[in-house]
């Protein structure tokens, strides 16, 4: 399962919305997601994908924005694991 | 001149009805809403009974996007306010957002959002919990929830002073409207507290009822013989308070107006109850009414079923009333609902409210073995529905000596 398919499912599981609205460029705003709807979910997205977050803030609007950080994070901490 | 303030929605979410309709049958009925506490960790419990509220599913009433948002005593408080306004057909135009507002009160308001975060990080020892604990756990949670869904941008605040907090909040919030700073204010309170943590403080304090091993429903006895404690409860009530005249140009169907309030401190125990406390808080709120002890045709008693509090308060209805203390039905309907610690407040007025429009009046149920110290007529057993009641008290009485007392009076156009 790729990245964003992840995701997806777990968008699904978590706030019960239909997969087929789940478009990389839905934006999380439109699809009901507020600010702490996003800080909630990004929560979960370290428990699945294993990663930390950085302090500081990224700018998180689209499905797409969310999987290509998760995608960014966990090539640069497997990187500095190894 | 104080302006008039009426009661024109109720809402409720109770261990022993889900809106005020069943809320009252079962109290009339003597149904009791207490149990076995269905939960992961009742066997770890020296005391396994609760009032609690079953076969709730929070997606029923929330989207999963909004319950990552909303703690337990918030989703209650919501249940109930949206039954509350809906009864009113409360409907508020843009201008007068402002003017209106909402007061709750809660004890532990996130408190099973609070001990998860502990467990997390004291015994799990993970590194960080979830990020909205603070926006969940807060004790204004619930209110300002109620805020946001109705618009309510006049004062909201939320009233902790344990088992009077909601009381006080209903009285608070009529004074608001009274003097004008406001013309429609949600008031009630709601409590979710039965969680692992928080029943083993309250067993450790002593206070709560044994289990009755042949009829678990029955252990809560108050003003009887063999009562030994309370029985913890969880749910919240909502009642929309409006300014009479505002009701009466939108032709607002009125339960009842509240015509008197008072709070007083004990000052004397933290704990301990003490009826010269209460006594006045009785007595103030009968002047604010403009009324005589034979003008209470009915008192919902705080009667919490501990041994000391049950005598204080038969005492404090005495010396307030005088004679007519052996006269005034008074009943503990926390016998069945279980005491709702920042809710009860709220619950209890609500059922001496719905008493009120029903002429009839609500038992003390499990009142088998009289107790001398209490000799009132405590309605044991079988509620009366031949009665007229004309005006109604509810008493709240709470640890740190923080007593609140309404009087609710049918309504009647000048």
């Amino acid at each position: 399962m790729s990245t964003l398919q992840t995701i997806q499912r777990m968008m699904v599981e978590q706030f019960e919305l239909k997969s087929e609205d789940l478009t990389p460029d839905a934006e999380l705003e439109a699809l009901g997601l507020d600010s702490l709807s996003v800080i909630e979910f990004m929560f979960n997205i370290e428990d699945e994908f294993q990663i930390k977050l950085p302090d500081e803030r990224v700018e998180i609007k689209t499905i797409q924005d969310i999987s290509s950080i998760v995608e960014r994070l966990v090539l640069e901490q497997q990187k500095a694991a190894s | 001149m104080t302006r008039r303030v009426v009661i024109t929605g109720l809402g409720i979410f109770s261990p022993v009805g889900k809106n005020p309709t069943e809320f009252f049958g079962n109290l009339m009925a003597g149904r009791s809403g207490i149990g076995h506490l269905q939960s992961d960790f009742t066997e770890k419990l020296s005391i396994r009974i609760a009032a609690q509220i079953r076969k709730y599913n929070p997606t029923d009433h929330f989207s999963k996007i909004k319950l990552s948002g909303i703690e337990r005593f918030s989703q209650f408080a919501l249940i109930a306010a949206e039954q509350a306004v809906k009864d009113a057909q409360l409907e508020l135009a843009e201008h007068e957002q402002p003017r209106a507002g909402v007061y709750l009160g809660t004890g532990m308001g996130g408190a099973g959002t609070l001990e998860d975060g502990y467990i997390e990080v004291f015994q799990r020892e993970v590194p960080r919990i979830k990020p909205l604990s603070v926006l969940l756990g807060m004790n204004n949670a619930a209110s300002s929830h109620l805020s946001l869904a109705y618009h309510l941008q006049g004062p909201n605040v939320t009233f902790s002073t344990a088992c009077s907090s909601s009381a006080i909040a209903i009285g608070e919030a009529c004074r608001k409207i009274q003097h004008g700073y406001a013309d429609v204010m949600l008031a009630g309170g709601s409590e979710a507290m039965l969680t692992h943590g928080v029943i083993k403080a309250w067993e450790a304090l002593r206070t709560l009822a044994l289990e009755d091993t042949t009829d678990p429903a029955a252990s809560c006895k108050p003003f009887a013989k063999d009562r030994n404690g309370l029985v913890l409860g969880e749910g919240a009530a909502v009642l929309v308070l409006e300014d009479a005249e505002r009701a009466a140009r939108r032709g607002a169907r009125i339960y009842a107006e509240i015509v008197g309030y008072d709070c007083s401190s004990d000052a004397s125990h933290i704990s301990k109850p003490n009826a010269a406390g209460q006594t006045r808080a009785i007595t103030n709120a009968l002047r604010d009414a403009r009324m005589r002890p034979q003008d209470i045709h009915y008192i919902n008693a705080h009667g919490t079923a501990t041994l000391v509090g049950d005598i204080e308060e038969t005492k404090a209805i005495k010396q307030a009333f005088g004679d007519h203390a052996y006269r005034v039905p008074v009943s503990s309907t926390k016998s069945m609902h279980g005491h709702l610690m920042g809710a009860t407040g709220a619950v209890e007025f609500m059922a001496a409210v719905l008493a009120l429009q029903h002429n009839a009046i609500p038992p003390t149920i499990n009142l088998h073995q009289p107790d001398p110290e209490c000799d009132l007529d405590y309605v044991p057993n079988v509620g009366r529905s031949d009665v007229e009641l004309n005006a109604v008290m509810s008493n709240s009485f709470a640890f740190g000596g923080s007593n609140a007392v309404l009087i609710a009076k049918r309504f009647e156009p000048r």
